[in-house]
């Protein structure tokens, strides 16, 4: 698998501080890398370091397998972006702004913009002024922009911010179906982990401007495996009997409660063994860790003692 | 390099400023021309000759068209990075001195092509409208007229290149109120004409007065935008 985008120990100083610290990201040709992190945490420095707004104090970006120096600029033509708040030409009209767009990224396929406008939804209001626009439209017409021009690359920060339900849906079909259909290699920032955890094939968490973990979905699948949570009748039997045979984790919550950790068998199997020994079971659950759970805990498990102080 | 320059046109509807341009030269020609009205049975005051009467037009002029420049300067570049449409501008696969080069060409040609076009327009009126209003004593032959095409030509691009100096003040914080108001200071320097009663003076009479100031206009320009390339946008 080639990579697309790759960063090397990318760091980026404010004034003495680090911003973004050391961080080495690999970015595979066609997935969608969800990149998650707080309020603060680099996304969008990042991000425009990526699109040479902003340039390194020191580490490299490769981009298609080229350097980016701070003079480079033709590597941009392969990439739509959206960063940060939407901006647009104010007395341009959402038909004219795509249009000027398309002009500067010398993209000559007129007939596309309606279709575009069509795909983000905005085919009744492409004569209105951008000024009159709310923020969920502007987001729309932003999202039309990065992509009208068929990019091979796509970076999206916070693409969904202002969006309704619907428009957060829409959006997340559109950046499937260009995943699958155009093969575009999209890179999309999030503080909202769900948004992520459905669509991406890799996350990469940042936090304090450094890279915590780049990790595949399927992977981080396999590694958080299910907590299952048992109403038995009797608790310390069935913990001995599942820590003896089956060499698993076992908590007692309650008289009644048993929480299992790091078990390999299936929950029937379990369920089974202990009824086969006299032990009851009332009731089962299969806890499933979510993405959410797991980046909360990423991140507080290195703030909670910071917080304090 | 035209390509740009007629996207940003088109992107900032310039031909809007035709408008204020048509405004500006009818306000300065009625100005100039109630004062020569008023004066004329004033012997002292009345207006000797055509050249007479076209100096107010042209210092009236050339502050107004500095000033006009830097509206421009301010909408074409300053505007742009306050409202961070530059950034998304730099991400389009052209280098950045090229789009702010177009952009100051467009600026400067615009400032100098409305100046000379003013002042040309006015001298044109003044020719025949003379005749029946008498606007300052003797006539003006079309000879005459045509004999000020190279200095309203040096005029207009002396001027418009001084119109470049604001963009300094302004670039330094990105205001558009300063980059207006070092404009109406330098129109007002470079055009003032000091006078104790027979000789003038004025500092753009001084041909090389103008002149470095244009040059230096040009650099300002220039350094402006020089380190673009390995400049954070912010």
């Amino acid at each position: 698998m080639n990579y697309i985008i790759q960063t090397h120990q990318l760091t980026k100083h404010y004034a003495g501080k680090p911003v973004i610290n050391q961080v080495s990201m690999n970015i595979k040709e066609g997935e969608i890398y969800g990149f998650l992190g707080p309020n603060g945490a680099g996304k969008t420095t990042l991000m425009k370091m990526l699109l040479n707004l902003v340039k390194p104090t020191s580490g490299d970006i490769s981009i298609q397998e080229q350097p980016i120096m701070a003079s480079s600029y033709t590597y941009l033509k392969d990439i739509g972006s959206l960063i940060e708040y939407p901006i647009f030409y104010e007395e341009l009209t959402a038909q004219e702004n795509l249009k000027m767009h398309c002009a500067y990224m010398g993209y000559k396929d007129q007939n596309h913009i309606k279709k575009v406008l069509d795909i983000v939804g905005l085919q009744q209001i492409e004569r209105k002024k951008v000024k009159e626009f709310s923020l969920g439209m502007r987001q729309r017409l932003a999202i039309g922009r990065a992509i009208v021009a068929k990019p091979k690359v796509l970076i999206l920060d916070e693409p969904i911010n202002g969006l309704d339900p619907i428009g957060i849906k829409e959006v997340r079909e559109l950046l499937v179906m260009l995943k699958q259909q155009y093969k575009m290699t999209i890179l999309i920032s999030s503080h909202i982990v769900s948004e992520i955890e459905s669509i991406a094939d890799t996350i990469g968490v940042l936090n304090d401007g450094e890279l915590m973990e780049e990790i595949s979905m399927h992977s981080l699948r396999t590694k958080q495996q299910a907590t299952i949570e048992m109403v038995v009748s009797d608790t310390k039997k069935a913990k001995r009997l599942l820590e003896e045979d089956f060499n698993a984790n076992v908590q007692i919550m309650d008289a009644r409660t048993l929480i299992i950790q790091q078990v390999h068998k299936k929950t029937s199997t379990i369920t089974k063994h202990l009824i086969m020994h006299d032990v009851d079971v009332d009731e089962v659950e299969t806890l499933h860790q979510s993405l959410e759970d797991y980046f909360v805990k990423m991140i507080n498990g290195r703030d909670q003692y910071d917080s304090f102080n | 390099m035209i390509h740009l320059i007629k996207l940003e046109w088109r992107k900032h509807q310039m031909w809007r400023y035709f408008t204020s341009f048509f405004f500006c030269v009818i306000s300065i020609y009625g100005f100039v021309v109630l004062i020569s009205l008023d004066s004329k049975n004033d012997i002292d005051a009345a207006m000797g000759s055509f050249h007479e009467f076209m100096t107010p037009v042209i210092i009236f002029s050339n502050i107004t068209f500095i000033i006009f420049g830097s509206v421009i300067l301010s909408r074409l570049i300053i505007s742009e990075f306050r409202t961070k449409t530059m950034e998304v501008l730099f991400t389009y696969p052209i280098k950045r001195k090229k789009l702010l080069f177009a952009k100051l060409t467009l600026a400067y040609l615009f400032t100098a092509g409305s100046l000379f076009a003013g002042i040309w327009f006015m001298q044109l009126i003044t020719y025949f409208l003379q005749p029946s209003l008498g606007l300052f004593e003797g006539t003006v032959s079309f000879q005459e007229l045509v004999a000020t095409f190279p200095k309203t030509v040096t005029n207009a691009l002396m001027m418009g290149a001084i119109a470049l100096i604001p963009l300094f003040f302004g670039m330094r914080k990105k205001s558009t109120a300063t980059t207006i108001t070092s404009a109406v200071i330098i129109s007002f320097l470079v055009n003032a004409t000091v006078s104790d009663g027979g000789a003038t003076f004025s500092l753009a009479d001084v041909v090389i007065i103008p002149l470095i100031l244009a040059l230096l206009g040009i650099s300002i320009a220039y350094l402006s935008f020089r380190n673009i390339n390995v400049k954070d946008v912010k």
